[in-house]
């Protein structure tokens, strides 16, 4: 791979991203501005806009690494992140959207008339943001490594100060176009390379090496409980992630984040295609990739060995800097929600009280990075939706839909899930296996999602039968802010006297 | 270019902050009486129901597509345009599913909060 390119094209990425997001500085003048982008944000952006921020370096280079590696078993990744927010338009957008909150710990605090449950949130919030900003930096390093020869963490802290110098400048008005920009560069990046190769790989009449069926590493097929509890954390996790939540109070109302949400589901059905087609490419023409160890770099390296020569370079370039965008956006995304929460809780809820707080939301998991090995992307990811799955999810959806939720249920399921969930995580790693389901860890400790979201699930619910008297009275105004469509404000006068 | 100093609106986080002006609060005060709630537990209970109806349909199917591979022997490894087709079924076929799922939720979903409009708005 060509360094003097690749270098060029992170340059170029970072550059616009900066570019497009001190021009949002311009237009971002109140606090509102800064966490939400005022609300004014039209479907088409917006929806771009989460696409771009949700679309990580597991979804960039993570799903198709996997897919060379499990075949049709690692399928279930992207549609799982697709159909993840199919659960949040069903169960959560509409009404998350008119709580009126900025925050996760905002909708708890207001639906559950308590200060101790917005704490828990938060620190569950932030710990689920740090380990997803984490895997974005792993990517960094790996794509900066393999694409240009220089040390990897050179790609962690490049990814870290670009995030901090645009968030820190903008807030979440220019987050949205930096992140409706990448998405569409994510997609340029991903599409245009693997099309240039299957037209190669027909014009010259390429005989396949291998087939779709054959796992190039000899890797055993998953089993049914790892399939299922894979899907319940990918399923469930989305509808709780941080950064993605955020984005729908940039909606006007409840409506259009349901049009939003539709706008999303079918630009990240059109995304998901391409690292398929990575994948199947790959495994039939390039199997050998799979050996190398590093399957996340499957996409960084198939233009090269499959094309070669110029051409070859100018694609791994482009792929480059599309994997740049990913890490970017992501990381952006999460900082920016991040910095929400801790700056209202911590610091305040000032402008600089938020500029701070998204430094040190960048630079927390930036440590933990170092300190960690990489993993398969795609499985780390996978580990924080069953997270996720396990302790915000439970929280939003009795929140949303059962009138019997109290703050005291609510505090024991979330620590429940996170307990169980975490200590499996915990105990996994140290036994020291791949996430990927290869290595000796047990399935059940592998993927905990299938018993740690539903015993969140139920210690919430018999906790909160157990302490019914601590249902707030606020309960009944809430569920109908929650649920009731906004009028225009024509009708609002016209019936006011009711 | 002029700064602008901005404070938070930190002291009430439930309260909305755009525009300033907020229908929220004359459209609760409408819905506090007795036969308001009626009208707002039925739509939360239809929603609901619809959301796990969809939800209930999409994940028969998705469980449907692996059966239909297992069943059907041979079916995995017919190639359609050199794909297998479950390669097709399970990374193509999904997301028409998901999208179609998505669309009739939507409409529905609105057409429920339609209803309760009309509704609360005789009351």
């Amino acid at each position: 791979m060509n360094a003097g390119l690749a270098i060029t094209a992170v340059a170029v990425v970072s550059l616009a991203t900066a570019i497009i997001g001190f021009y949002g500085l311009r237009i971002s003048r109140t606090t509102g501005d800064f966490y939400v982008a005022s609300r004014t944000v039209r479907p088409w952006w917006n929806a771009s806009a989460i696409g771009g921020e949700y679309l990580s370096a597991a979804s960039f280079l993570g799903v198709a690494g996997l897919i060379l590696l499990s075949g049709t078993d690692a399928l279930w990744f992207p549609v799982g992140y697709t159909a993840g927010y199919l659960m949040l338009l069903l169960f959560v957008a509409a009404p998350l959207r008119r709580s009126g909150a900025y925050t996760i710990p905002d909708f708890t605090e207001a639906r559950l008339s308590s200060r101790t449950v917005r704490r828990v949130t938060s620190v569950v919030v932030v710990m689920v943001g740090w380990l997803y900003i984490v895997p974005q930096l792993h990517g960094a390093a790996l794509t900066i490594q393999i694409s240009t020869g220089l040390p990897s963490w050179v790609g962690s802290v490049s990814v870290v100060v670009v995030v901090c110098l645009t968030v820190v400048a903008g807030g979440m008005r220019s987050i949205t176009f930096v992140q409706a920009f990448q998405y569409w560069l994510k997609l340029t990046a991903l599409a245009v390379p693997i099309l240039f190769i299957i037209f190669v790989l027909a014009g010259n009449g390429a005989e396949p090496q291998s087939l779709p069926a054959v796992n190039p590493t000899d890797l055993a097929p998953a089993g049914l409980y790892q399939n299922v509890s894979l899907l319940v954390a990918l399923l469930f996790g989305t509808l709780g992630l941080p950064h993605v939540l955020v984005r729908f109070y940039t909606n006007p109302d409840g409506h259009s984040a349901r049009r939003t949400t539709l706008i999303v589901l079918g630009l990240l059905s059109v995304f998901y295609l391409f690292p398929t087609a990575y994948g199947l490419v790959a495994r039939m023409y390039a199997p050998g990739l799979a050996r190398s160890g590093q399957p996340d770099a499957m996409v960084l390296r198939l233009p090269g060995e499959l094309v070669g020569g110029l051409p070859g370079d100018l694609l791994s370039a482009l792929v480059v800097a599309g994997a740049f965008a990913a890490f970017l956006s992501t990381t952006s995304g999460l900082v920016v929600s991040l910095a929400g929460v801790i700056s209202q809780d911590v610091l305040g809820g000032s402008v600089r009280g938020f500029r701070l707080a998204a430094v040190v939301s960048a630079v927390v998991p930036l440590g933990f990075a170092f300190m960690t090995g990489s993993l398969a992307l795609a499985g780390s990811v996978g580990l924080v939706f069953a997270f996720t799955a396990s302790t915000v999810c439970p929280v939003l959806l009795l929140g949303i839909w059962w009138r019997g939720l109290t703050d005291t249920g609510a505090i024991a399921g979330m620590l429940t899930g996170g307990l169980l969930c975490g200590g499996a995580m915990i105990v996994g790693s140290l036994s020291g296996a791949g996430l990927s389901g290869s290595g000796q860890t047990p399935a059940w400790l592998a993927q905990p999602a299938a018993w740690s979201v539903p015993a969140a699930f139920a210690v919430m619910v018999i906790v909160s039968r157990a302490t019914a008297h601590r249902i707030p009275a606020t309960m009944p105004r809430t569920m109908t802010r929650l649920h009731t469509p906004e009028r225009p404000l024509a009708t609002e006068r016209g019936s006011g006297g009711q | 270019m002029t700064r602008v100093r901005v404070t938070a609106p930190l002291a009430s986080p439930r309260s909305p902050v755009a525009g300033g002006r907020s229908p929220l609060e004359s459209r609760e005060a409408a819905q506090d009486s007795e036969v308001g709630q009626v009208f707002v537990r039925s739509l939360i209970r239809s929603q609901l129901r619809l959301a796990l109806v969809v939800a209930g349909g999409f994940l028969l199917i998705l469980a449907a597509f692996p059966l239909i591979l297992v069943v059907v022997p041979g079916l995995a490894e017919t190639r359609i345009a050199g794909i297998p087709f479950g390669w097709l079924l399970l990374g193509a076929g999904m997301y028409p599913v998901i999208g179609l799922s998505a669309w009739l939720y939507v409409r529905t979903a609105a057409r429920n909060e339609a209803r309760y409009r009309d509704l609360a708005g005789e009351q």
